[in-house]
């Protein structure tokens, strides 16, 4: 077990989710909210977060069918690529949960930790590669100020590598966390582990 | 899920607000990914449907114009203006809530204020903003759903402007 990262209020520990609302009670789900938890993920009953979001079935269902779609597309995009465009966007936005959700997910896939930890630090400097650097700028811009994005943004990308495809995959996983911070920020509150 | 099968000849929201010729390079594209592209609209029927109690459909497509309208969104801000006239909302109720002046209706501001903090500052959501939603009657199931139509047009709004820049750059080869 390495040293978790521990930056700038963010980490990538292992953290629990507290709802503000009453989450929907599994032993009472109707047969369409245990249809949406199941289309998310097995774990998604047992999850403060998604029993809260299934109080409201259908959209629970084709948020989780998107980001799946998003997340786990096979082919363009690597996967650890888009953790990190998800990671950006949370560091971004303040969303901690998310955060150390998608940094575990970018270090189970990339083998390393080095760009979290830049992350965490200074979003707007991090990126161990002139792709990477182009991949976290973009994340940020999109997430931040997404009026302003434009085709000079897409040539930059694309002049370090990246296919359209990639291209596209970053979009969905950057504009998918704006939308999963939001929920994650403003139904409940991050939980951290007792002090060791 | 037979609408995963026909979202190439099925038109959705996206290209109304992103219009892409059958021909164009950045329209295929979103092809190779047509389970977002029919999740992304399915997410959107969802949130506009009629069968979600507690938060009324003009009320949600307020919040969604006032949302686009705060980050300058400005072809889905047209979007869901042409979608409230549709439903016969007030024409100066929704010019107020575009331009974001003052609204009378207290539960109306109250969703509103919630809106534009969410949008804008999603860190500074607490407790005290989803308790005052309740106190303005707001039933917890309509407080998830209107939690999940910010969230999603935070989603729509920047998978519009990544869409908008790859035509673009497309066009500008």
């Amino acid at each position: 077990m390495t040293t978790p990262i521990r930056i700038k209020g963010f980490t990538n520990e292992v953290l629990g989710w507290k709802p503000w609302l009453d989450p929907v009670d599994v032993a009472t789900a109707t047969p369409a909210q245990l249809a949406a938890l199941d289309e998310m993920s097995p774990q998604a009953r047992t999850s403060p977060y998604f029993l809260v979001l299934a109080h409201q079935p259908e959209m629970l269902l084709q948020r989780s069918i998107a980001f799946n779609a998003i997340m786990f597309a096979p082919g363009g995009m690597p996967r650890a690529e888009r953790e990190l465009g998800a990671t950006v966007e949370s560091r971004v936005n303040g969303c901690v949960y998310c955060a150390s959700v998608h940094a575990q997910r970018f270090e189970q896939l990339a083998k390393r930790s080095d760009v979290i930890s830049q992350v965490f630090e200074e979003p707007a400097s991090a990126g161990t590669t002139a792709r990477e650097k182009a991949i976290v700028e973009f994340s940020i811009r999109l997430g931040a100020e997404p009026g302003k994005v434009s085709a000079d943004d897409v040539r930059m990308l694309k002049e370090v590598g990246l296919t359209e495809l990639e291209i596209l995959d970053l979009i969905h996983s950057v504009a998918l966390f704006a939308w999963a911070n939001r929920l994650m920020l403003n139904l409940g509150e991050p939980v951290f582990p007792p002090a060791a | 899920m037979t609408t995963l099968n026909d979202t190439s000849s099925r038109p959705d929201v996206i290209d109304a607000t992103v219009p892409l010729a059958p021909t164009q390079a950045t329209r295929a594209l979103r092809l190779q990914r047509d389970k977002v592209m029919a999740a992304t609209q399915g997410s959107y029927d969802a949130m506009f449907s009629p069968s979600v109690e507690g938060l009324p459909v003009t009320e949600r497509l307020l919040v969604a114009l006032h949302a686009c309208s705060v980050s300058r969104a400005a072809t889905l801000a047209a979007h869901y203006r042409e979608r409230l006239l549709a439903e016969g909302a007030e024409r100066e109720l929704v010019a107020a809530v575009g331009s974001g002046a003052p609204v009378a209706d207290a539960r109306l501001r109250t969703v509103l204020a919630f809106t534009a903090s969410l949008i804008e500052r999603p860190i500074d959501g607490d407790k005290a903003a989803v308790d005052a939603l309740a106190e303005a009657g707001l039933s917890t199931p309509a407080i998830v759903a209107l939690g999940q139509l910010i969230a999603f047009l935070s989603y729509q709004i920047r998978l519009v402007a990544g869409l908008q820049a790859l035509a673009a750059a497309e066009v500008s080869q």
